[in-house]
């Protein structure tokens, strides 16, 4: 097994999943020193009824909640001053986010004010400059993420923070909250889950414990998303990729983002597609070019893609190929599962051949850690033909 | 712009009740199969003298106490914590928990295993007071349903558990 | 991968980790606004020359306050009191501490004192007591097994008034674990493989036990995996680097892994088997583990088979039938057991009458073993135990692994 010569890892997340997870929020806040949580959550989530779990969760512990069920789908500066204002005045002293993407996002910049004040929101913008740790954040998550959630990053306007001290120091996955969402939802948390946990078990910073909680969100994606599409109805299978999800954020956080995860950044902001469904899209031809690549590794990858036996009976000089024929595999299921919703190639996502010349070239621009425009240009053309 | 909206914490009476009630038995039973069953009286009789536990529910009850007496009698000693000085506190973090322990969905392993309980004292008497459970759950439920809430279901002759039962349910009900 | 009804996973400690880890200390703690570290640590460790390396590679990034490398093996309430003292006299303000579960234990002790400005250690024991951040701690294990540097508890004993005091809290996790292959280069065979064996009976019993969870779950199968790829192997040829910090490695993992999802009867008789007669803690698990498995197979031989994968390599499993796996494992565990014997020149035992002290005098007479059994009741770890254990299950385990006979399967009562 391969072992690193050197390497870090931190993850302040703990995870509490399963049934009955809501009810354990008093014990968890108290042994946070919490007392009076502050809720953030949307009208979506709160007109579906979620509220009124969480409501019903603190009934019998003496815990009083304030609830702000008003976070709009993109939140500005405005509104976080507001949120200030009402956490100060209300005496309280942990947050509580409850679903996904804009409203997590809301929670971890509030945190920075209620911290401290909103004045360090503007400070701290930018990696790693948060000093010390916030308040006690929980996430309860909900199907309505981003994948993201419980990771290290948050933006608002035009701000964009990277910080371990973002990260939720709770995750409450319960079942009554993971209610099902759309196809392209649903899809696209996954597959930005599934491309970040690829990417951290390949990748140069490949180590043993960021691959812990990689193997766990690729083996629970692989396992559950094609079914979860097919049938909605299948809640295990929803808390299974849920559970990916957040786990991916915690691996996702010790590793710079690789290229697959940036490709598909900027052809979603180029053509207005969903992150998560171009970052699916583009992953196996990634891979395929990086296998001849130093520092990559993987043929290792075909065990969380495909479990013991399937990893076992392939002979070494195969695991590559397998590992690759299982994502676009996989591809094929789910476009199959979403009776085509999930496309297979950038040319069925409607991306027009012409603008991925310029895509290539801002990504390489963006990129801290080369991948020049020549090889991102080849690896789109690739995508935009589809296997 | 939305509003904050402050909810303070409600009730779960009809649960709670339930509960409550769960514990009573037991607390009983126990009492009950201390004076019948040698196993029970003899994990009583390596406790410390007047050793008393609370199982009880967070943050402020039910609970059940129960205990030795000046005589080394095993007593339940009601739910009012007020005056009496525990050995060791088991508590289950909520009423939830508490619900699926008393409606057998999970046993006290499971409990543990979900962290589901506290244990405030020494271990060695916890583990005394969960085999004690375990045995008094023989005695009161029906074998397919304490198969669910024990990890091994004993295999004891018909005398112990039959004749037991019926000695175990008459004195919890007359409270002898 | 399996998901639980319910399940807790927490891991807080940042793990740093490498061949040069330790020149990474002055930052960590910069990162942790601290500046002059007490170093807390054993003579065992003193004499080994690890002190001094930890010194050289710190001492250009930060102020060493105080060195104290005098802490007893039993986490003592004295020196736990002695050393808060020095701590404050001092100026200090962070911690580390080099050494195994006792140095971990007394620095943890020393912490609430110090964090909390009190002067009873009694009013912070129990579950949960702690409310708030310590004073930083960095944690530099010196052997690859117990997995204290990842642990959430404390036990301090007060030998005065015969008390020991668990204590249990997020808080007390290290701030920092590092784990740096210079630490464990200069262990002997068969301490090597003493531990190793422990953080190979914390990743199977977590994996195996009734606490299981899919991120625990994965930390396991990676701890196994390095193990049965590394232990015999340095045990052979202590001077291997790389299989070292494997080790490490693998040992922080297992720690993670049963932290979480704790262990069952192997640690149960394994405990009571160190209180009795004084066996160390990593040969208990080493004798125990075959049996541990072989006791519960009728409800968990089903996750003893998948280890076989991470323990005996993909070849071996794909060859394995998947009805004979799990027996696969168990002599798979037995065979390491006798090349780790073989390994550390005989010093590694493999059954309970071959363990002796250091004038060679037997440790466990099979006179001791009802005792062991009868201690074994109060054990909490049973809990986690796929299968119940009595008196007379776990005085037939400890008959049997004593011998050194495999157990028989039609005595295990099954209910
Ligand atoms: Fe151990």
């Amino acid at each position: 097994m391969f072992s690193p010569d050197r390497y870090e890892f931190f993850c302040p997340v703990k995870t509490n999943s399963g049934s009955r997870a809501l009810e354990h929020l008093p014990f968890e806040l108290d042994t946070m020193n919490a007392t009076k949580p502050f809720v953030i959550t949307s009208q979506k989530d709160a007109r579906r009824g979620l509220v009124d779990v969480i409501i019903d969760a603190f009934k019998d512990s003496g815990v009083t909640i304030g609830i702000f069920d008003g976070a709009p789908a993109a939140p500005g500066m405005k509104l976080i001053k507001e949120l200030f204002t009402m956490y100060r005045d209300g005496g309280y002293d942990s947050l509580i986010a409850v679903g996904g993407g804009a409203v997590v996002d809301t929670a971890k910049i509030l945190n920075i004010a209620v911290s401290g004040a909103p004045e360090d929101i503007e400070r701290y913008a930018g990696s790693d400059l948060i000093t010390k740790p916030l308040k006690p954040l929980v996430l309860v998550p909900t199907l309505s993420g981003t994948g993201y959630e419980s990771s290290r990053y948050a933006c608002i306007d035009t701000l964009s923070f990277s910080s371990c001290f973002l990260m939720p120091h709770l995750v409450v996955i319960d079942p009554r909250m993971i209610v099902f969402e759309d196809v392209e939802t649903t899809a696209a948390a996954s597959l930005v889950t599934l491309t970040h946990a690829v990417e951290v078990y390949t990748g140069p910073e490949k180590n043993p414990l960021s691959d812990s909680y990689a193997y766990a969100a690729i083996r629970f994606v692989m396992e559950n998303l094609v079914s979860v599409i097919r049938d909605p109805r299948d809640g295990k299978g929803r808390l299974a990729l849920v559970n990916a999800h957040n786990a991916a954020g915690c691996a996702f956080s010790n590793s710079t983002p690789g290229m697959a995860h940036r490709l598909g950044k900027a052809v979603g902001d180029a053509c207005q597609l969903s992150w998560g469904l171009c970052m699916g899209i583009l992953l196996p031809h990634i891979l395929e070019r990086q296998t001849s690549e130093d520092g990559y590794h993987i043929p290792g990858l075909l065990l969380p893609l495909a479990g013991f036996d399937v990893y076992a009976e392939t002979p070494e000089h195969m695991k590559v190929q397998k590992a690759i024929g299982i994502l676009y595999d996989f591809q094929r299921d789910l476009f199959e599962a979403s009776r085509g919703a999930i496309v297979r190639s950038l040319k069925d996502a409607e991306v027009p051949e012409e603008m991925l010349r310029d895509i290539a070239r801002k990504a390489a621009g963006r990129s801290s850690t080369g991948f020049d425009a020549d090889v991102s240009l080849m690896v789109l053309e690739q995508a935009w033909k589809g296997k | 712009m939305g509003t904050i909206r402050e909810v303070k914490s409600g009730k779960k009476s009809l649960k709670k009740d339930y509960v409550a009630i769960m514990m009573w038995f037991m607390g009983r039973a126990i009492q009950a199969a201390a004076s019948v069953d040698r196993d029970v009286r003899k994990e009583f009789a390596e406790l410390p003298d007047r050793f008393t536990f609370d199982l009880c529910v967070m943050p402020d009850g039910p609970h059940m106490i129960v205990g030795k007496d000046r005589k080394g009698y095993v007593r339940y000693m009601g739910w009012d914590t007020e005056g009496k000085r525990t050995n060791l506190r088991i508590k289950i973090k909520n009423l939830e928990a508490a619900i699926l322990m008393f409606t057998f969905q999970e046993s006290t392993a499971l409990a543990t295993a979900r962290n589901r309980l506290v244990v405030d004292g020494e271990v060695p008497h916890a583990c005394a007071a969960v085999r004690i459970l375990d045995i008094v759950e023989v005695y009161l439920l029906p074998k397919i349903i304490a198969k669910l809430a024990v990890k091994r279901y004993p295999l004891w002759s018909p005398g112990r558990k039959y004749i037991g039962r019926v000695f175990v349910y008459l004195r919890t009900v007359l409270g002898l | 991968m399996n998901l639980p009804g319910y399940y807790e996973f927490c891991c807080r400690v940042k793990i740093i980790a490498g061949h040069d880890a330790l020149e990474k200390i002055p930052d960590a703690l910069a990162y942790l606004r601290a500046r002059t570290p007490m170093i807390v640590s054993d003579k065992g460790v003193a004499g080994a020359g690890l002190i001094d390396i930890v010194t050289s590679a710190i001492k250009d990034g930060v102020t060493i306050g105080a060195v104290a490398d005098d802490v007893t093996p039993d986490s003592d309430l004295q020196v736990v009191h002695r050393l808060a003292r020095l701590y404050r006299e001092k100026r200090c303000d962070s911690l580390i501490a080099v050494g195994g579960g006792s140095v971990m234990d007394t620095a943890k002790g020393v912490n609430i004192l110090i964090s909390e400005n009190a002067d009873d250690l009694m009013k912070f024991s129990g579950a949960n007591a702690l409310k708030r951040a310590l004073k930083p701690l960095i944690a530099i294990p010196t052997t690859a097994g117990t997995g204290s540097e990842v642990t959430l508890v404390a036990v301090v004993k007060d030998h005065e008034r015969h008390l020991k005091m668990a204590f249990v809290s997020y808080f007390l996790l290290p701030d920092v674990s590092v784990l740096d292959s210079r630490m464990t280069l200069s262990l002997p065979p068969a301490i090597t493989a003493a531990t190793g064996m422990d953080a190979l009976a914390h990743a199977v019993e977590a994996y195996t036990c009734l606490a299981k969870n899919p991120l625990s779950d994965a930390h396991a199968l990676a701890a196994i995996n390095l193990i049965g790829e590394n232990l015999v192997r340095v045990t052979r040829d202590p001077g291997d680097k790389n299989g070292r910090l494997a080790m490490a490695n693998a040992a922080t993992l297992a720690g993670i892994a049963f932290s979480n999802s704790m262990v069952g009867m192997v640690h149960t008789l394994g405990h009571s088997a160190g209180s009795v007669c004084g066996v160390p803690h990593g040969v208990c698990m080493a004798i125990l583990l075959p049996y541990g498995l072989e006791y519960n197979m009728h409800k968990n031989g089903h996750l003893t088979a998948e280890l076989l994968f991470p323990l005996g390599g993909a070849q071996v499993y794909a060859a394995t039938p998947e009805g004979e796996r799990a027996d696969k494992v168990i002599a798979l565990v037995r065979r390491i057991n006798e090349d780790l014997h073989e390994a550390s020149g005989g010093r590694h035992p493999r059954f309970f009458r071959e363990v002796v002290d250091r004038e060679g005098k037997q440790m466990v007479p099979r006179e001791k073993l009802p005792e062991i059994a009868k201690t074994a009741l109060s054990d909490g770890s049973l809990f986690y135990n796929p299968e119940d254990l009595d008196y007379d299950d776990f005085l037939m385990v400890m008959e049997t692994s004593w011998e050194g006979e495999p157990l028989e399967r039609r005595k295990i009562k099954k209910g």
